[in-house]
């Protein structure tokens, strides 16, 4: 078949695919990176290596990191999603309406917050692929229209009054772990399963490497795109249903700016931005990466303005080493 | 094959959303705009005219504003105020300033849309020589009004401030988290809080971090903060909504217990924790006094009497013995 040639051939380049030596080794990379973070913060604070803290950085993370996984898709594919955290916003106001107690099953709730992930999504999706638009323009079209909604939804208030069952979703445990960091690992295996074993994995790989070629082979690049974009978008909606149960509050200004630390964590974790490299355990890493020296930092008690400058710093460094530790091999 | 059920699930998801999404339209944004209103009585020599220029007749504590100018108008002999809507739009309340000026009113009242703005708005009032009052929105270059009306934002950081030490018999770790960094009211509330913690040798700041103004970021640093092993007796919070995320974060920790927490706005959702006993103190920011200053000063300036440059009103400390009446005051 066309298409699986095309596909190889971009592995055998040594560009993408998951089982390649470069990107294990990519991976590993920011894996050493991670823990050298984590040894150096466990000298710094006795209160940093606790099981308590670590479990407390992975919650804190996963809002983050699941937003991070579905731009890790967009990404591959050299595209890019800026509208995640305004998308978070409206679905965080949309749920907090329908989960008042009583009033709607936390199914329909969710399904609800869902559907309007997969609808912001499937509009970037449309445009970028149809319109032949590029996707930071119509991604900030999105992250400005749909935070824009979020406050013409509630007139700019917070919304309270949530069920137990919804405020379950973020605060509750089960068998000790936190219900977020459980939604974040079954979010984050289906991704690499969907990135690694099936047919629409390996055409977004195919897309990313190199578009053209893709399109020659016969691959509907169209279509695949618009399916990505609302997986990127039902992710955002993911995390916008975890981060409004976990605040128990519909936040119109809810999300801000985390668009950026989701495109951040994929890149530390090994992501090009150049397209046709990535994987969902390296943004992981980058996504925890961020999450350590957020919470090391806080613990430290580090000036907020010192801490802006050293994050920035890390992030720079940490891509930098790895893309040098890349071009040796 | 995963392929298809992707592709279904995706379907089925589109199929909602729009259900949804009619719904939504539906509940949202129920509140219909008022038309813009003119109200006072129409004869009579001497009259004194006023244009009122509000961001939004939505917003709740905007209109305890325009209510406490109205409350004080009806006090007043022959004056007559124009109330109009920007809607939150900032081009909008230019042109509606302009139609002000146009019209030769004696004085404008304007909480500004925008500070930036703002500037160019006061310029335009001035070089017509019509008096303006900016009311409740500080910004750079506001000192060319008449006059600016409103709360002073370190009163807010040392009232708070002062409860807490209050609360805590002058000693203990103060945790102060602050808002998005560089904000007028972020470097002034937190200059107030460290204003009152200097003047108790007993009492040290043991954290201090940014969360933005946001619960979700509030939370997460105070739970990074319960973890850093520091005795923490009071998280001083420059506003409700990071002290509500502290508090979240403290009882799910189970540390709340004998915590003290404050904050600013006093918003409903504060004043419910208030009155649970899980905030302690607030500060309400009192939108009628502004209200009324702010008419007040406009009539004074349209007369050509001599105004303050800056005109505060005070602030009110809300803790659980006098919340209710800020309670009724959202309803």
């Amino acid at each position: 078949m066309n298409e699986s040639t095309v596909v190889t051939e971009q592995k055998l380049g040594g560009r993408s695919g998951p089982f390649t030596l470069a990107s294990l080794l990519s991976r590993y990379g920011m894996l050493l990176v991670l823990i050298a973070l984590m040894i150096l913060m466990s000298l710094l604070t006795p209160t940093f290596l606790t099981a308590d803290n670590l479990l407390n950085i992975v919650r804190q993370m996963s809002v983050v990191g699941i937003v991070a996984i579905g731009v890790t898709f967009v990404i591959i594919t050299t595209g890019i999603d800026l509208s995640s955290g305004s998308v978070i916003a409206l679905v965080s106001v949309v749920v907090a309406t329908l989960a008042h107690p009583g009033e709607y099953p936390l199914v329909l709730t969710i399904l609800a917050g869902l559907g309007i992930g997969v609808l912001t999504g499937l509009i970037n999706g449309t445009i970028i692929a149809k319109g032949k638009i590029a996707p930071f323009i119509v991604t900030l079209g999105m992250m400005t229209a749909a935070r824009g909604a979020a406050l013409l939804y509630t007139g700019g208030r917070p919304i309270g009054n949530l069920s137990d069952s919804f405020r379950f979703i973020g605060q509750g445990s089960l068998l000790g772990i936190p219900v977020p960091i459980l939604i974040f690992l079954f979010v984050g295996v289906v991704s690499y399963l969907l990135l690694n074993k099936t047919k629409f994995g390996k055409y977004i790989y195919a897309i990313g490497g190199n578009e053209q070629a893709a399109r020659i082979a016969g691959i509907n690049v169209d279509k695949y795109k618009i399916m990505l974009y609302a997986y990127a978008g039902l992710l955002s909606s993911v995390a916008g249903i975890i981060l409004t149960s976990r605040i128990a509050s519909g936040q119109p200004t809810a999300g801000t700016m985390y668009e950026l630390d989701a495109i951040a964590a994929a890149v530390i974790g090994g992501t090009s931005l150049a397209g046709g490299i990535g994987t969902i355990g390296g943004t992981i890493i980058g996504a925890l990466i961020i999450g350590v020296m957020n919470n090391g930092l806080d613990l430290l008690n580090v000036s907020s303005y010192w801490q802006q400058i050293l994050k920035g710093a890390i992030i720079t460094t940490a891509v930098l080493i790895d893309s040098r530790k890349n071009r040796r091999k | 094959m995963k392929k298809t059920m992707f592709s279904a699930l995706l379907a089925s998801l589109i199929c909602l959303a729009l259900v949804v999404a009619g719904c939504a339209s539906k509940g949202g944004n129920a509140e219909s705009q008022a038309p813009a209103q003119a109200s006072g009585s129409e004869s009579g020599g001497g009259q004194i005219h006023i244009g009122a220029a509000l961001p939004d007749f939505s917003d709740k504590w905007l209109s305890y504003l325009q209510e406490g100018m109205e409350k004080y108008q009806k006090t007043q002999d022959g004056v007559n105020v124009t109330y109009v809507d920007a809607q939150n739009d900032a081009s909008k309340q230019l042109a509606q300033i302009e139609t002000f000026i146009s019209q030769k009113v004696d004085a404008i009242v304007m909480v500004p849309v925008d500070t930036v703005s703002a500037v160019d708005i006061v310029d335009r009032a001035n070089k017509a020589n019509i008096p303006i009052v900016v009311v409740n929105r500080w910004f750079e270059g506001v000192d060319k009004a008449a006059s600016y009306v409103g709360s002073e934002s370190i009163t807010a950081g040392v009232m708070q401030m002062e409860e807490v030490a209050k609360l805590l018999g002058g000693k203990g770790n103060i945790a102060i988290m602050t808002g998005q960094l560089g904000q007028e009211a972020q470097i002034k509330r937190t200059e107030g809080n460290k204003q009152v913690i200097g003047k108790y040798p007993d009492m040290s700041i043991v954290l201090e971090g940014t969360a933005s103004w946001d619960r979700a970021k509030g939370m997460a640093l105070m739970e990074n903060w319960l973890n850093s092993g520091k005795k923490i007796d009071a998280v001083v919070s420059n506003n409700d909504e990071m002290a509500i995320g502290a508090i979240m974060a403290a009882e799910a920790a189970n540390k709340a217990d004998g915590m003290i927490f404050a904050g600013v706005d006093a918003t409903p959702d504060a004043l419910e924790y208030v009155k649970s006993g899980k905030l302690q103190v607030t500060v309400f920011q009192n939108a009628d006094g502004q209200g009324k200053s702010g008419l007040e000063t406009a009539i004074k300036a349209a007369r050509g009497e001599q105004v303050e440059k800056n005109v505060y009103v005070p602030y009110e400390l809300v803790t659980k013995d006098n919340v209710d009446e800020y309670v009724k005051k959202w309803e």
